[in-house]
């Protein structure tokens, strides 16, 4: 690029100031070519029509003016700075101080920033769409200004840096829960064994004094000859912990085991907060990062954030360290544990058989797509058979144990893999 | 975003090349031996050009991320749009006219094909509509007087010899210089 980069001063309302780097444009460029051409020519042959050549580029050369504004004013802002991926947002950006010249915005972007086609604007304030394909914390890039006089001679060219914008996984659909028939005693959604103050019918039971009236159930009081009472099912909340696995980044970017499962976890985070149950997150990577079970749309956005791997915002431990060690309030006992995993790695396959031994309730969502080099010969064949066996070997051995183990291929909801244990509650054994 | 004026201003830049090249090179006899390395100069960078129009500005997309022939067809698509065609092509021509015997008129006639060409390249690389142009319609129409005049005097019987040539030349030069002084807008 031929313009330096410059980075401005802040001014009020946080516009910037840049000074443009002036140069002659490439039409200009080309008259200079064209008379410079002609008058050489003219010398060298002594023949005057050359120098006629000449003539009418060396006039409209002259009409350049040497006004031109030192420096202008530049205010970048985005109409969003949190997506989810694929969602489009606007560059406001506006231009002041550039005289009677015209602009030109040119935006250089980033990886997985797409602009999208803007209407044509000759003016100082203009709106440049763009689309974030892929999460992340992403720079947009750099925008790049030009301006033109009105003979289109002289250019000046100023670079300014844009701002980031977090980009979030993309949510899977998923709209059914699963749920586990032991819950903890907090008032929830989600209706219980026990019997309580829900508004699911469970039964009916003999009237002792103390119970309220407006529940006599009075057909079977009739047929009975003494007081029935219609019984309902508590309604209780359920902790929920994901674990999403990003340890192993393998296949096509945009559909590696690491995008399923900050999708798919996106996605289970929001469905389970939704009916106001307590969701923590835990990331397995390196390190071992986690939140604690929390409530509510602002939780939703803590986990959001912690897969942008926001740093200081989470616990930190490192994998060595292990899941299994995390404190209570990070997992707490009777837990659902949803996991979103490719299990390529030894140690947290380990880790799941500790916790389901230990008795939490683990429902493994494979996120495994891709298989390791398509090479046909006879020797990648044969690596291949023994790789699939063994991931087999590990698939049958966690189911062996307990552990319910269902694959999702990115595509479809997350609702169709689940729904074995979505249509009743998950027995959690100990 | 409407592409119809800068398809058209990109169709008539290719016709103007293609004719300025035809225009200085016609009759091919008599540029003399290094004529046709000209000429094949000229037709490759009138080629070149009109190529660098159609092909518009680079994508922003990283090209590590392209297959292997995708990415070879964008560096040489890069490598097209880097070099300066149209001045070659300017160049090119002159040179190959200056290579023949002097004939004004038909210089003079090169000459405005030329400028036209290189109004028609900046119209279809810019967004700019024909109407930018108007501005500077008296200053165009100035300069092809004086082009007219060059052409003229280089018509007229003169004295013969090296010195009174170069008067002739000088005598172009400073004509047109006087133009630039006198018609520069205010």
């Amino acid at each position: 690029m031929a313009a330096q980069r410059e980075q401005g001063t802040a001014g009020p309302a946080g516009t910037r100031q840049v000074r443009p780097r002036w140069s002659a444009s490439t039409h200009a460029g080309r008259l200079i070519t064209l008379a410079l051409a002609g008058l050489i020519i003219a010398l060298v042959t002594r023949r005057p029509e050359f120098a006629g050549v000449a003539a009418p580029a060396v006039l409209l050369l002259a009409a350049r003016r040497p006004e031109r504004p030192g420096r202008v004013g530049v205010s970048v802002r985005t109409s969003a700075t949190r997506l989810s991926e694929g969602e489009s947002a606007d560059l406001e950006v506006t231009v002041t101080g550039y005289g009677d010249h015209s602009v030109a915005l040119t935006v250089h972007p980033r990886y997985a920033v797409v602009p999208e086609p803007a209407p044509l604007s000759g003016g100082g304030a203009s709106r440049l769409p763009f689309r974030v394909d892929r999460w992340g914390r992403r720079s947009l890039g750099m925008l790049e200004i030009t301006l033109r006089d009105r003979w289109r001679l002289t250019e000046g060219h100023a670079t300014v840096d844009l701002p980031a914008v977090d980009c979030y996984p993309r949510p899977a659909a998923q709209r059914t829960r699963v749920v586990l028939s032991r819950l903890p005693s907090r008032l929830g959604e989600h209706p219980s064994r026990s019997s309580g103050e829900g508004v699911e019918f469970t039964g009916v039971r003999e009237f002792v004094p103390g119970d309220r009236q407006r529940r006599v159930n009075w057909p079977a009081t009739t047929r009975r000859g003494r007081l029935q009472l219609n019984t309902f099912a508590a309604e209780r909340t359920q902790n929920v912990v994901i674990l999403a696995d990003t340890s192993s980044d393998v296949g096509e970017p945009g559909s590696t085991p690491v995008d399923l499962a900050l999708r798919g976890a996106a996605a289970t985070a929001r469905a389970y907060l939704a009916v106001r149950d307590r969701v923590g997150f835990v990331i397995y990577q390196h390190t071992v990062r986690w939140i604690a079970p929390g409530l509510g749309a602002r939780h939703y956005y803590r986990i959001m954030d912690l897969m942008l791997a926001d740093p200081g915002l989470a616990d930190v431990r490192s994998r060595e360290a292990g899941i299994t060690r995390l404190p209570r309030a990070g997992l707490p006992p009777g837990s659902l544990i949803l996991v979103f995993s490719p299990l390529l790695d030894r140690r947290l396959v380990e880790t799941l058989r500790d916790l389901r031994e230990r008795g939490f309730s683990i429902l493994i969502i494979d996120v495994l797509n891709v298989e390791p080099s398509d090479r046909r010969d006879s020797l990648s064949e044969l690596a291949r058979r023994i790789w699939r066996m063994e991931q087999q070997a590990i698939r049958f051995s966690l189911r062996e144990l307990g552990i319910p183990l269902v694959h999702w291929d990115g595509e479809q909801s997350l609702d169709e893999p689940l729904a074995p244990y979505t249509r009743r509650v998950m027995v959690s054994r100990r | 975003m409407r592409n119809g004026p800068r398809v058209r201003a990109t169709a008539a830049a290719g016709v103007l090349a293609a004719a300025c090249v035809a225009w200085a090179a016609v009759p091919l006899t008599g540029a003399g031996p290094i004529g046709p390395v000209v000429l094949a100069a000229a037709a490759a960078c009138a080629a070149a050009s009109v190529a660098r129009l159609a092909l518009g500005a680079a994508p922003g997309e990283a090209l590590v991320y392209l297959n292997p022939v995708l990415h070879a067809g964008r560096l040489l698509a890069n490598l097209v749009r880097r070099w300066l065609w149209a001045e070659g092509l300017v160049i090119a021509a002159l040179v190959l006219e200056a290579l023949h015997h002097p004939r004004p008129w038909h210089t003079g006639l090169l000459g405005a094909a030329l400028l036209a060409y290189l109004l028609a390249v900046h119209l279809a690389e810019s967004p700019a509509r024909l109407a930018v142009l108007r501005p500077q319609a008296p200053l165009l129409a100035a300069g092809l007087g004086l082009l007219a005049l060059a052409v003229g005097a280089a018509m007229l019987p003169a004295a013969t010899g090296s010195a009174a040539d170069l008067m002739a030349v000088l005598a172009a030069v400073a004509a047109i210089a006087v133009g630039g002084l006198a018609l520069r807008p205010p």
